[in-house]
């Protein structure tokens, strides 16, 4: 029951989220949105309830589940772009090792500095 | 009597599909046998549990002659809870929140840096292999979590199908890489991981940042949540140009 609840408050974020996008016309998604104005409120309130807590541990530890369908599409529309693979390949391999390069040498630069000062 | 029942067994998929509760089993038992398998064979990195359990599930959906379509539709039962799952990213973000604010200023400097490169690399290479407009399209919000991927692919033109393919490719290669990276320059700050994680690799790379630890996660939130905004707000005026 307490997850219930807690699954509950997450529902109508999400929907609070999602009516704000629509209402708005934001190019953001109503989930992001709803994690934003969730995280805000806790923050507003000072504490996280068990509810809650419970509920979204759930959630998180199922997430990979929830993203497994759109996934499996893959297998399933592949032959649409025959001809570009390499490119694509490439582009994502090469792409995302730079890109995770880039994230770890600039957060370790920002941070190595960021000590001397005394956080 | 035999060919009979041979002809039933045959049409058994079709009947079962007309509700979603085959597809929802499908995936729920392709989950915990990706899961099993992956502790098997010994936690390998270069394989997370997210590979095995879809690749499982797409043999069980073509060898059992299910309409993808149909299973698609089906598992819509429990693609909608990615919503409320967004959302309560939120509460592992506050509870972190002592930790984020020691590091809002290198997260302040790197995120609209490394968001913007992660699509601006992908891009540059794809384009310089002579790729098409449409499939850099797709290949742009290669970093973004696929709620938010879905919108901006269809606003810039692309393909979701295939956005979705490279979102899953980049998620599994970025979590790879930041493990390997990780290793090689070495970055130890389970917080710096996670952001990387999230910012990179989204809901894949969150995933995995929950197993390295609760910070880590958080700090993964807080990556895939900010590019994603970030991401969504920037593209199209970038790709307007």
């Amino acid at each position: 029951m307490p997850m219930l609840r807690g699954f509950l408050v997450l529902v109508l974020f999400y929907i609070l989220g999602e009516s704000l996008r629509l209402l708005l016309a934001l190019p953001v998604s109503g989930g992001v949105l709803g994690m934003v104005l969730i995280t805000f409120t806790q923050m507003v309130k000072g504490s996280v309830s068990e509810d809650l807590a419970q509920a979204s541990q759930g959630l998180i530890a199922v997430l990979v589940l929830l993203i497994m369908p759109g996934v499996v599409g893959v297998f399933f529309t592949a032959n649409q772009f025959s001809g570009q693979w390499l490119a694509v390949a490439v582009a994502l391999l090469a792409g995302t090792f730079l890109s995770v390069l880039t994230t770890l040498l600039l957060m370790k630069a920002l941070t190595a500095r960021g000590v001397s000062d005394g956080e | 009597m035999v060919s009979e029942l041979f002809a039933r067994f045959q049409a058994l998929p079709d009947t079962l599909t007309a509700t979603p509760i085959l597809a929802i089993a499908l995936t729920l038992g392709a989950f915990f046998a990706g899961n099993w398998l992956f502790s098997r064979i010994g936690r390998p990195l270069w394989l997370p549990p997210v590979v095995l359990s879809a690749c499982l599930l797409s043999g069980v959906i073509a060898v059992l002659a299910i309409d993808y379509q149909a299973y698609q539709q089906g598992a819509r039962w429990l693609t909608v809870l990615l919503g409320p799952a967004t959302v309560a990213l939120g509460i592992p973000l506050y509870q972190q929140m002592h930790h984020i604010r020691a590091m809002w200023r290198p997260i302040v400097v790197t995120l609209p840096i490394a968001a913007t490169m992660a699509a601006v690399y992908a891009v540059v290479i794809g384009w310089a292999l002579g790729a098409t407009p449409e499939v850099l399209a797709s290949l742009a919000p290669k970093s973004v979590t696929a709620p938010i991927a879905i919108g901006i692919t269809e606003q810039l033109g692309g393909s979701v199908p295939l956005m979705m393919g490279g979102l899953l490719i980049t998620g599994v290669v970025a979590t790879l890489f930041v493990d390997l990276l990780a290793r090689l320059l070495p970055v130890k700050d389970e917080r710096i991981l996670g952001f990387a994680l999230g910012l990179n690799g989204h809901a894949i790379g969150t995933a995995r940042a929950f197993e390295i630890s609760h910070t880590a996660g958080a700090f993964a939130s807080l990556g895939m949540g900010l590019t994603g905004v970030f991401t969504a707000l920037i593209l199209p005026l970038v790709f307007r140009l």
